[in-house]
């Protein structure tokens, strides 16, 4: 049905080789009232060195499309299809161990609350070590050094004394900087930051995201983060993938996706991101209605229940059918699944007035961009 | 630490100070006359009245109690009439502190009596908390990762029916069917590791423990289980897997750790209680061991006994309650004592 | 507290009963087949549910310790026998003295000489002073607590202090030891006890009781020796006795058979181990399954009722003897009018209390308070006369000549359990008919402590008693002499607050009686007067249900009180 293949270009546009593409992805939990399909058709790409965002409100799936990607739905009658292709393997076909053998190695996880994400009875240094004797042969000896680098690397100060700390002697910022360096210390290719700022003070939120991309940097690695932050994603992300009731519903360049959004949902978050700097007129407003059932999604477009501007498409396409993931108006990377004709003109016309009325004449200008860079 | 200690342990002797008051205080206000009761048929008013001197029940309660207190600190003799121990030197018993007293109905000081059924109780105890902790957390671990199967629901479904089971039908079935109809057990006779070794010690602790351990073990499963399904819904335990350690590795270290630490609260204190006396059990199995002297002692009306167990009893709990406190300070890092 | 207050009483309930002395026409099983008579040798095991209270033998006040004793351990100037004929069973044997002991001064004098040989496990002789000290020691009653010291206190010829207790006051401080030494009096061999009052059955009494057992006043700790065994008799105790499990009871090299004249110690098994403790449920398991050592196994634990389908399987081991008590219900004599009592007697449905509580298996019905095994017993005619099945018609035309008006509110007490309140609904539905309203008040465990109370205002109750030694002496003044129960001693045992004084003279002269038979036929008078003011109504007397292990020779008899006769046990077929 509606599983285009189409690869998103990058926003690069050179033909970089591809490091992750996951194809029609899909995740499907069997419960005794029926079939959840939490995750249905998603195909994405990324490259060594380049970020991903994945937006959306929770339930959308973006966190089990990410657990899919790291295999750690086993257990959980899970039923995952599609194709996860890391460097030329394909993740799914991997037998459990060999699965296991990749985790932490060649893709990590950094997860949004750092205090739960690590054991309260162990050192963090000894929680950090773990990570990296598990696939490493080393002695114990090694393995901490290595931990104590890794502590340092991440800025953590006097790392060989708080090795054997607790997390909860550490603060939040600390802990998720110790989050990262166990997540990196098997230097992975790929890296998944699940709203890894969303439990930090907002001062703190920005010295992380910094020293993300300092280490990507570093590590040339890819990063896929996950967030409802569309600040977060302004400042990280090279491209963005939109998601609603486990299907991608826009996928573009950063830029262009947050300059031009074309999906009624997409201006739904935008218009739920306060702007600091901008001015008192700029209205919040919030995206009626709640997220859908997962069990019995509405027909057509998953969206069209809460979607504001469905009445101007014809025929009552929204409830009926549900639209492809295609290329908009502004070009093949710029994918959709709307099927409203000229939604860049009533994004500029109906939608930005509202919420950033003094951007609304200059249509082209840098706008939401600026606001997360404020946050800092 | 050591001034929580030291908090702890002087809130506990008052508590013990307390309770043993009361106790006395409950027993005097009984409206059963004692002396009556141990003197029997054909007794006179005069001479329940001496029934009541040899029973050392004849000055009042707060003397009594002083006495039984002073006991404790300094030691005793007995009989407590200081003309009858001059004028009789033979019939002195002498009761070091601490001296819980002396037990007319069994002719010989609670702490004799304490010393020879401790050791039953505390093997008893002993035994039955491995079996019980082996088995429940074996079970119950193995529920809570077949979660939903027909084995979790029957592993669930039994502890139930077992937890359901009064303790002296689980005896009084094993002693009837297993030792005496089935002949596959000789009836257990508590032998101590002195007289039988440890072989005869074990072998004779089996069905008892078994039957203590039974109800703990249903528990047990539940809580295990419970436990351990808490512990794997944990972020810290996402985080375990998704640094690549295998599923063994993250139950073993990871989840168990996680989910053991309230059980070591509850297992200390099960077994603080136990170390009581397992009432029942010791009654079913004729262990001499302390549940069952206690029995004894509320049936024939013993006070210095039923004093004497109710607070070695409470001093257990006290201790065990202190010692899971310091335990699970070090088991927990996040616990401060202060 | 609660709780252990009810058993504390349940207790006191048991003690009252079990602590009943003699028994019993013991009236042995006649379809006994004997699979051979039992054998010198082997080990007899011996199981008892409930911890021995004592085996000092001037504690010792129930009835199946003092037979244990009496057969095993401690010898007495008399003893009885192992003749399973009630009159026979009941009449003294020499044992450590020459001969039953001479009365003189109508009874206010015996003297008792002892034989040549005797001698205590230790080897050394057993002599009068060991006699005297024994008895000294019940004098001590602030130490030798529990035992039948009642009655010697209040015989022996010793001025009484102000509380009316003896003014000697024991062995320990031995404050008034010069009137004791002149109450008991030893020449050589001889010892002389003097009375205050005459005392004809004095040698019944002790071969029942063993107040006069004699002591050796070196071995005497106390209360710690309550546990000590010093034997005279054909065993000893090997090491030490545990009161929570028991203790073994081994051949005694210094026991001499020749200086036995009585039947009473055939003593066949070389060994015999008591295990304390065992629930008698699991006793009988083994013994009915016949595992191990329990086709050697004797308990003096009744067969319960629930295992009375197994009996027919072991019939050749299987004894149902009558017990050494009586059970009857009391009236309150001070708030129900004679003819009301008379009514609630006329219309007792004996034969339903009896199905209800087990059948004949579990009693046989009784004429009179006092057990047919005791000397003298007659069976009352007035209570001959009432149907089994009780004449609800009769009484209440009893109750229509006397003008009562029906129907009429009676309460019966009783301690509460499922079998006694099956038992007290056939009372009542006989009594209901005569024209009574009966309400049931079953009461916990504090039943007897209840009834005690001098101002209870119970209408009927339910009490059982036996006879200490086997004389109505034992009976009727403990339980309706109002001098010893409501004014002076305050025994308290007198539920129905009976105050006759026409029964109270004929006990005072029955006491002072100076032969026995003259003072038997006075005290059947008093038990008709009883009657005749319907102060109780006799129910049954219990059977016991003994079964032991297939390898044991059994026996009871009205001498071992119908418990088990270790005196004639043997094991057979080898042992185990």
């Amino acid at each position: 049905m509606t599983t285009s293949v189409t690869p998103a270009a990058t926003s690069a546009g050179t033909a970089a080789e591809t490091f992750l593409s996951v194809r029609d992805l899909m995740v499907h939990f069997p419960t005794s009232d029926g079939l959840v399909k939490s995750v249905d058709g998603l195909s994405f790409d990324l490259q060594r060195g380049q970020t991903l965002g994945i937006v959306g409100e929770s339930g959308s799936g973006k966190s089990v499309s990410s657990m899919a990607i790291m295999g750690l739905h086993w257990g959980t009658g899970a039923k995952i299809s599609g194709q996860i292709v890391l460097d030329g393997t394909d993740l799914l076909e991997l037998t459990p161990d060999q699965m296991r053998r990749k985790r932490g190695q060649d893709v990590a996880m950094i997860f949004q609350d750092p205090l739960s994400a690590m054991h309260p009875y162990f050192t963090v240094g000894n929680q950090i070590m773990e990570a990296y004797q598990v696939h490493n042969d080393v002695s114990k000896g090694d393995a901490k050094k290595r931990a104590i680098e890794m502590l340092d690397r991440v800025g953590i100060p006097n790392p060989d004394r708080r090795f054997s700390d607790y997390p909860h002697q550490f603060s939040g910022g600390m802990r998720q900087r110790a989050m990262i360096a166990m997540g990196l210390i098997n230097n992975p290719g790929l890296l998944i930051a699940d709203e890894p700022t969303t439990a930090l003070d907002v001062t703190v939120q920005a010295q992380i995201l910094d020293l993300l991309q300092d280490l990507q940097r570093e590590f040339n690695s890819a990063i896929i983060i996950i967030t409802h932050d569309l600040g977060v994603v302004a400042e990280m992300a090279d491209d963005v993938l939109v998601m609603y009731a486990g299907r991608a519903v826009e996928h573009g360049p950063c830029r262009e996706l947050l300059t031009h959004p074309e999906m009624p949902y997409t201006w739904g978050l935008l218009s739920s991101v306060p702007d600091v700097t901008g001015d008192t007129d700029a209205r919040l407003i919030p995206i009626p209605g709640s997220p859908p059932s997962l069990l019995n999604p509405p027909t057509g477009c998953a969206f069209h229940p809460r979607c504001l501007h469905r009445d101007k498409v014809p025929g009552d396409l929204c409830r009926t059918t549900m639209p492809d993931l295609v290329p908009g108006q502004r070009g093949a990377h710029h994918t959709k699944r709307c099927h409203l004709a000229d939604s860049d003109s009533i994004y500029q016309t109906e939608v930005l007035p509202e919420i950033a009325p003094d951007l609304a004449e200059e249509p082209a200008g840098p706008l939401v961009g600026e606001a997360p860079e404020e946050q800092r | 630490m050591f001034a929580f200690l030291v908090r702890r342990v002087f809130a506990g002797v008052i508590m013990l100070i307390v309770m043993s008051l009361v106790v006395f205080g409950l027993f005097f206000a009984s409206p059963v006359d004692v002396a009556a009761f141990a003197c029997g048929k054909n007794c006179s008013p005069a001479i329940k009245e001496q029934t009541r001197k040899a029973l050392g029940y004849d000055d009042p309660t707060l003397v009594q109690w002083k006495d039984f207190m002073v006991g404790i600190a300094k030691g005793r003799e007995y009989p407590n009439d200081p003309e009858l121990r001059e004028a009789a030197p033979q019939l002195v018993a002498s009761c070091d502190a601490p001296c819980f007293g002396y037990s007319q109905v069994n002719s010989r000081t609670v702490n004799e009596e304490i010393s020879k059924a401790f050791p039953i109780t505390v093997s008893l105890a002993v035994v039955a908390l491995i079996i019980w902790l082996t088995v429940g957390i074996a079970l119950g671990c193995i529920a809570a990762l077949t979660k939903g199967s027909f084995l979790d629901r029957g592993l669930v479904g039994i502890s139930l029916v077992f937890y359901a089971f009064p303790t002296f039908f689980i005896g009084l079935l094993l002693l009837k069917f297993v030792s005496i109809k089935w002949g596959l057990w000789d009836i257990p006779e508590y032998t101590s590791i002195a007289d039988g070794g440890v072989g005869a010690w074990l072998y004779n602790l089996i069905l008892p423990s078994v039957t203590l351990a039974v109800v703990f073990m249903a528990a047990y499963v539940r809580m295990t289980r419970a436990f351990v399904l808490e512990a794997m819904s944990e972020d810290y335990i996402r985080t375990a897997h998704s640094k690549g350690l295998s599923r063994g590795r993250v139950l073993r270290k990871h989840t168990l750790r996680a989910a053991l630490t309230p059980l070591v609260t509850m297992a200390g204190l099960d077994f603080a209680g136990l170390l009581g006396g397992a009432i029942i059990t010791e009654y079913v199995f004729n262990f001499n061991g302390l549940g069952k002297l206690a029995v004894d002692a509320n049936q024939n009306y013993d006070l210095p006994t039923i004093i004497g167990l109710v607070v070695l009893a409470a001093s257990f709990v006290i201790l065990m309650n202190i010692i899971v406190d310091v335990l699970y300070a070090v088991i927990d890092p996040r616990v401060r004592l202060g | 507290m609660a709780s252990k207050k009810k058993r504390m009483l349940a207790v006191t309930a048991g003690a009252l009963l079990a602590s009943t002395v003699l028994a019993a026409c013991g009236s042995g099983d006649d379809d006994k087949k004997s699979e051979g008579a039992g054998e010198t040798g082997g080990t007899l095991y011996f199981n008892v549910e409930k911890p021995i209270d004592h085996w000092d033998p001037q504690r010792t006040y129930v009835g199946t310790d003092i037979s244990k004793q009496s057969r095993l351990v401690y010898r007495e100037l008399v003893t009885f026998g192992t003749s399973e004929d009630a009159v026979e069973s009941a009449k003294p044997l020499p044992d450590l003295a020459t001969d039953t002991g001479t009365a003189s001064d109508g009874g206010k004098v015996w003297q008792f000489t002892l034989r040549d040989g005797v001698k205590w496990e230790d080897g050394s002789d057993i002599t009068c002073e060991d006699l005297k000290y024994g008895l000294s020691r019940n004098f001590a009653t602030d130490v030798i607590v529990g035992g039948p010291a009642f009655y010697i206190l209040s015989y022996l010829d010793i001025p009484a202090d102000a509380d009316g207790t003896p003014q000697y006051k024991g062995p320990y401080t031995k404050k008034g030891q010069d009137l004791f030494d002149k109450a008991v009096t030893c020449d050589g061999k001889t010892i002389t006890y003097n009375f205050n009052k005459p005392w004809p059955d004095f040698n019944l009494a002790i071969a029942a009781l063993h107040f006069a057992s004699p002591y050796r006043a070196e071995k005497d700790q106390g209360d710690k020796s309550n546990y000590s065994v010093f034997s005279s008799g054909p065993y000893k105790l090997e090491g030490t006795w545990e009161k929570e499990s028991g203790g073994t009871f081994v051949r005694n090299p210094e026991y001499d058979k020749a200086t036995d004249d009585t039947d009473s110690r055939n003593a066949l098994p070389d060994k015999i181990v008591f295990k304390m403790g065992t629930k008698l449920e699991t006793t009988y398991d083994a013994i009915l399954a016949n595992k191990g050592d329990a086709a050697c196994t004797v308990s003096d634990n009744r067969l319960p009722p629930s295992k009375f389908s197994e009996i027919p399987n072991v019939q050749d081991r299987y004894q149902n003897p009558d017990s050494p008590y009586a059970d009857y219900l009391w009236f309150n004599t001070k708030k129900l009018p004679l003819e009301v009592r008379q009514a609630l007697a006329m219309a007792t449905n004996r034969e339903g209390w009896i199905a209800a509580g087990g059948g004949e298996r579990a009693y046989t019905p009784a004429y009179s308070v006092v057990n047919p095994a005791v000397a003298g017993y007659k069976e009352v005619p007035t209570y001959k006369d009432i149907p089994l099945a009780g004449d609800p018609d009769a009484a209440k035309k009893i109750l229509d000549e006397a003008g009562i008006k029906t129907p009429y509110k009676i309460e019966i007490r009783y301690p509460q359990s499922e079998t006694a309140d099956k038992q007290a609904a056939a009372l009542k539905d006989t009594w209901d008919k005569a024209g009574f309203t009966v309400t049931l008040s079953p009461e916990g465990d504090v039943y007897y402590s209840n009834i005690q109370k001098p101002d209870h205002n119970y209408d009927v109750g339910w009490a059982g008693w036996g006879a200490d030694w086997p004389s109505p002496m034992t009976v009727l003044p403990p339980l309706f002499d109002s001098r010893a129960n409501i004014q002076g001693g305050s025994l308290g045992q007198d539920y129905g607050k009976y105050e006759g004084k026409a029964f109270n003279d004929k006990i005072t002269e029955a006491q002072n009686a100076t032969d026995l038979d003259t003072q038997i036929t006075l005290l059947q008078e008093a038990d008709q007067i009883l009657a005749d003011d319907m102060v109780y109504m006799p129910l049954e007397i219990a059977k016991f249900n003994w079964v032991t292990g297939k390898n044991v020779d059994f026996h009871t008899t009205p001498g071992s009180n119908s418990f088990p006769d270790l005196g004639l046990i043997g094991l057979r077929n080898g042992g185990c």
